[in-house]
């Protein structure tokens, strides 16, 4: 298990430690290493017992308080660990071909595995500190390689976004964090989960931590940095940005499900489903392919959110494992065309936007096997039967409807708001399909375009097959496969009415999918567009205010500090300079008076004695005579 | 031997001096040496004391004590001062970082051309009063060291400085001489108030800090006694000399609003100056109020918590806020200096073991991290001289090794997980939600300085790293990368912060028995004065 965690970093410190001109050895030594630590993971996931295996570690105490850096294996933890390597290794693989020629290839490769590693430090741990340590560390890398392009103005943009908003998140998180502390004095969820009493402190720690959920699987209100974020690489928006660190946020929630109170769950499955809707919307009228696959990503998330706020954690893991597959073989289907269609204008030195879909269009005969791989993931991110996402969204509604039909009515609002989500999800699925591979072709016409190198095409076919059903359930229309059961073990009752309901639903989606976008036409709604105007609301009320605030402080320190202290200078100087003048004029002035008195008497003294005989005479003559008449009166 | 290791790490830098004294000013390499091995004498006499001490305990070790100044007063008694020295958990890990900040200073001082012998004088008479005022225990041999740090920084700064180093020199000294006063006058309040309990029959006036931090020992119905019932206007003279102190340690710390003459002296001294200011002479307003005022005045900490608290988190969000305008780099790393001593007042108001330790955690990381970002600064400015942020832009692609650094550093500094920041924040954080003393939206109000930390630092980074390559100015200056010397370093200094940041045990070892017996020592002597006065 340790070696699974590890072996990333390892691929990380190669790529440092290498110098350019052995870059290349980078490309082969990282898919490696994943490889390794995937089939590591697939034996932990195999020889899983019930009991959860602990591996304890010390990390460090203060006072009597002890932080453990324990490592934990249970079921959810050991499915997500699968889902981690395999993307993880499949994106490595694809990327040595789509990022091939790149100048800062080590970067990548060493953020690429830095980030798995702390994305499996936060699915191992097993410690809230720990776990919010590895949580920070996959919002440092999705930082980095969001901005791998860093002479993109608006890629280094994204990635500063994502990092603030994260942080927003976390440091709700954090405040989490200081409530537990003070409350139950330990981290260990070993402790924490085991508690059978509910205290009134948990569903604001609980809400607390949620508030990180929503930064990192981008939730609402937080989630216009993951279509910003789409400006970075394509696999890596397909590995952490679609399959797993999103997906984190849906991972820690049902981690420590137990802690969540009844109160705190609601406002989860609320926030979900808001989400869930909102992006769904926006969603349908974008334009730029990866823009699109974004907001179906935050969709998918909102509506795992809501399961657990609905109770229904294995659904919404369930769910977030399908997910993983078929999102990241849409997103390294979409890099394979802006790949394949950036090297044809390059060489015909052509210029448009090809992650535009409005210029794209018919490019099934020109790339076959991506719109075969492209059209299997779409089928099951709409949820088709016979796909993976028919039996994990299945799960969901069953689990929705349980929820809704033990609560109060608002709860149905819930239900048929995720309904609702579902079709739309349907309408925006297959208007990309149509918009970039059917109908005729429009900008495309003159370029010369072949199919990816096989590097990239051979995960996409192995993504591609994993959206079938069978990767979780044997039965088609049964989400209680061999899956499930693992996160559930022991009987579970639901009705199958669900999954045919869901299934004719779809289908109807599908049939209104057909009518709109045949014809290829592009409806567009401004508010949907600009997703709700939630960035601008963010600047008039957040970015505006702080940067006023900013300058103000600096005036405060410029102008008032610091003209307080001036003036205080100033109002000394001129004191000491009036006291100056007291000390020359007046007090140095009588002293100078006196001596320039007892000076003048002195020389009128002197004068007497001028060392001339006549004078001596004249003055004792004149002496006697005074003398005399004194005398003589 | 080892009875005059701290007398002897002190007086190295002192005793080079003396020696480069007598070395003619026109050779100017020897004075690098000189100063170089004097440090290099004191890391191994750390390692020595190191290997002395005992980690578990909380007590004071390896202590020096001998008579200093004895004064018979006849009906006043006796003026008695000793030169008394040991470390316990709190100043070993400073003078440890002293003697590593001043190492690296050392080597980040091989670039001066002007006036090398006045300089390296001064830097070594400054590298002795730092650590002279870190294990001083008398409160005279303390009061001592810490004057004797100003005049060699005025000097440092006003010679050696950038543009406005004038200006910034002289706004320096008055800010901290002002502080001074009022430390000195809490000290001769001391003074007249404290009796040494081995005397028999006369006074016996000690300025020893372990024997005023009993509150037996002060005299009945002097200025300071515990137990006397005036007040001076609405406090008692305790809580007062406790306020004088606060102010007077916090301008060096420094806390808002006593804090502009860090920006101004950060940006105009030369880069190891910056480096020493930033890194040390910052953490003596810590280490004062964490040896003087709370363990003295433990009453009036208690009382005062709120107080030191709420100055802690404006100073967080002040310097954070301030550090956003900022477009002058040094300026911007200077006011995150600001945001980030405020956790060391917060951590130290809150008074739980967490909280402690989490405060003299962050004084150590943060003199790693700063020490490290003023250097980045200065590399730039050693090939620019221009540290307009606006004035660059894509140097990522210009001098990548650097960049990579200033990434380090940058995130080590906005408290990323991995870095020694982050344990040092969060121990804060608990601390502060936990106690008793703060109310927990001081604590909450504060996680608001990470988003912002997140916020300038990121901007900055936007907008001199990345883009296309721009530099506005002279052309003729080449960027070239990192120099082996810069290399240096900024390695070891990343690999520190890495190391504390990834496995904090070893210095909490040193750290846990200080924080524990103070906290616990404060709260006690405390809580029994306010309800026993």
């Amino acid at each position: 298990m340790l070696m699974v965690f590890l072996l990333p970093l390892v691929s990380c410190v190669i790529s440092f430690l290498l110098t350019d001109r052995y870059a290349w050895v980078i490309t082969l030594t990282a898919p490696l290493l994943q490889l390794i630590s995937m089939i590591g993971a697939l034996i932990v996931f195999f020889s899983l017992s019930a009991e959860p295996y602990t591996l304890a570690l010390p990390w460090f105490h203060i006072g009597e308080f002890i932080f453990s850096a324990n490592l934990q294996i249970n079921a959810v933890s050991a499915i997500m660990l699968v889902v981690v390597t395999v993307v993880s290794f499949l994106v490595h693989v694809y990327s040595t071909g789509y990022m091939a020629g790149d100048e800062n290839n080590r970067r990548y490769f060493a953020m690429l595995g830095f980030f798995t590693f702390s994305m499996l430090g936060i699915v191992l741990a097993d410690n809230l500190l720990l776990i919010f340590v590895f949580w920070e560390l996959v919002g440092f890398s999705s930082y980095m390689l969001i901005g791998h392009w860093n002479q993109k103005p608006a890629a280094v943009n994204a990635a500063r976004k994502a990092f603030i908003f994260n942080r927003i998140g976390d440091a709700g998180f954090l405040i989490g964090l200081m409530i537990i502390w003070a409350n139950a004095g330990t981290f260990e969820l070993r402790n924490l989960l085991l508690q059978t009493e509910v205290f009134s402190w948990q569903t604001s720690a609980t809400l607390c931590i949620f508030c990180g959920v929503i930064g990192k699987s981008a939730q609402f209100p937080l989630f216009t940095w993951l279509p910003d974020a789409m400006e970075g690489p394509t696999p890596v928006s397909a590995l952490i940005h679609a399959a797993t660190m999103v997906a984190a946020g849906v991972f820690l929630l049902s981690r420590i499900f137990a802690l969540y109170t009844p109160e705190a769950l609601d406002v989860v499955a609320l926030i979900g489903i808001i989400t869930a809707v909102l992006s769904a919307l926006s969603a349908l009228v974008q334009t730029d392919i990866k823009k699109i696959l974004a907001y179906s990503t935050i969709s998918q998330l909102g509506l795992m959110v809501t399961a657990i706020g609905a109770g229904a954690a294995d659904a919404a893991m369930l769910h977030l494992f399908t997910h993983a597959f078929f999102k990241a073989c849409l997103f390294l289907s979409a890099g394979a065309v802006i790949h394949v269609l950036h090297q044809a204008q390059q060489q015909t030195h052509t210029h448009f936007d090809v992650q535009d879909i409005r210029n794209l269009g018919g490019l099934r005969k020109k790339l076959p096997a991506t719109f075969f791989a492209f059209a299997l993931s779409g089928s099951a991110l709409a949820g088709i039967p016979f796909f993976s996402g028919f039996v994990s969204k299945d799960a969901i509604f069953t689990g929705l409807w349980n929820w809704a039909t033990m609560g109060t009515s608002w709860r149905w609002i819930v239900v048929v708001s995720a309904f609702l989500v579902s079709f739309i999800t349907v309408l925006y699925t297959f208007r990309l399909v149509w918009f970039m591979f059917m109908g005729e072709e429009k900008s495309t016409q003159a370029l010369d375009v072949t199919e990816a190198p096989l590097v990239m095409r051979l995960p996409i076919i192995i993504l591609a097959v994993a959206s079938l059903w069978f990767i979780i359930t044997i039965n088609p229309v049964d989400f209680n496969g061999w899956l499930f059961q693992i996160l559930h073990p022991g009987k579970y009752f639901h009705f199958n009415l669900m999954a045919a309901v869901s299934a004719s639903w779809v289908l109807l989606a599908l049939g209104t999918a057909h009518r709109m976008y045949r014809t290829g036409k592009n409806f567009n709604v401004k508010i949907f567009q600009r997703a709700f105007y939630l960035d601008f609301i963010y600047q008039l009320l957040f970015e505006k205010p702080v940067l006023a605030l900013a300058s103000f402080t600096d005036r405060i320190d410029r102008h008032w500090i610091d003209g307080v202290l001036h003036s205080g200078v100033y109002a000394q100087v001129t004191l000491a300079h009036i006291i100056g003048w007291f000390d020359k004029w007046i007090i140095d002035g009588s002293v100078n008076a006196v001596a320039a008195t007892s000076n003048g008497l002195g020389s009128f003294t002197r004068s007497f004695q001028g060392g001339k005989i006549q004078l001596y005479i004249f003055w004792s003559i004149f002496g006697l005579i005074i003398f005399l008449i004194w005398m003589l009166l | 031997m080892h009875a005059y290791l701290l007398s002897l790490i002190i007086f190295t830098p002192l005793l080079a001096a003396l020696v480069a004294l007598f070395i003619p000013a026109r050779a100017g390499r020897y004075f690098r040496l000189v100063t170089l091995a004097a440090s290099l004498i004191q890391l191994a006499i750390l390692i020595i004391i190191f290997l002395q001490y005992q980690r578990g305990s909380g007590a004071i070790q390896l202590i020096e004590k001998q008579n200093w100044i004895s004064l018979d007063l006849g009906s006043w008694g006796i003026l008695k001062a000793e030169y008394f020295l040991g470390v316990d958990g709190l100043s070993l890990p400073l003078v440890a970082l002293a003697v590593l900040v001043m190492l690296i200073a050392t080597v980040s001082s091989w670039s001066i051309e002007k006036n090398v012998k006045g300089y390296f004088i001064l830097f070594l008479i400054l590298n002795c009063a730092i650590i002279g005022s870190f294990v001083a225990l008398d409160f005279l041999l303390f009061y001592l060291f810490f004057e004797f740090m100003l005049l060699p920084m005025f000097f440092l700064i006003g010679i050696w400085g950038g543009p406005r180093r004038e200006y910034a020199s002289i706004k320096f000294f008055l800010y901290t001489l002002l502080g001074s006063i009022l430390i000195l006058i809490v000290m001769i309040g001391l003074y007249l108030s404290v009796n040494d309990p081995a005397s028999s029959g006369q006074f016996v006036h000690s300025f020893n800090l372990v024997t005023m931090s009993d509150p037996t020992n002060f005299i009945s119905f002097s200025v300071l006694d515990p137990n006397n019932p005036w007040s001076i206007g609405p406090l008692h003279a305790r809580m007062w000399a406790f306020l004088l102190l606060f102010i007077g340690f916090g301008i060096k710390l420094p806390m808002v609003p006593l804090h502009t003459w860090l920006p101004d002296a950060h940006v105009e001294a030369p880069t190891p100056i910056s480096v020493i200011l930033a890194a040390l002479l910052l953490k003596i307003g810590g280490y004062g109020l964490m040896r003087i005022a709370y363990p003295i005045f433990p009453e009036a900490a208690i009382n005062f918590s709120w107080l030191v608290g709420l100055v802690g988190v404006v100073s967080i969000i002040y310097g954070a806020l301030n550090a956003i305008a900022s477009k002058d780099l040094k300026r911007l790393i200077a006011y995150s200096s600001v945001s980030h001593m405020g956790f060391v007042l917060l951590g130290l108001a809150s008074l739980t073991t967490e909280g402690v330790a989490g405060s003299v955690y962050q004084m150590v990381s943060h003199g790693i991290i700063s020490a490290m970002l003023f250097l980045l600064a200065g590399v730039l400015y050693d090939r620019t001289h221009d540290r307009l942020i606006t004035n660059y832009s894509g140097l990522a692609t210009k001098m990548k090794s650097y960049f990579a650094f200033v990434l380090i550093g940058f995130f080590a500094s906005l408290g990323l997980p991995g870095f020694s920041g982050f344990i040092a924040e969060i121990m804060v954080f608990l601390g502060a939600f936990k106690s008793a003393l703060l109310h927990e939206s001081l604590a909450i109000t504060a996680t608001l300085g990470l988003v912002l930390g997140a916020g300038y630092y990121l901007w900055a980074i936007q907008r001199m790293f990345f883009g296309p390559f721009y530099f506005k100015g002279d052309a003729t200056k080449i960027l070239y990368d990192l120099t082996s010397r810069e290399y240096l370093m900024l390695i070891s200094l990343a690999l520190i912060t890495l190391g504390f940041g990834i496995y904090p045990q070893p210095l909490l070892d040193f750290i846990n028995p200080f924080a524990r017996h103070f906290a616990e020592t404060v709260i006690a002597t405390g809580q029994r004065l306010i309800l026993t006065p």
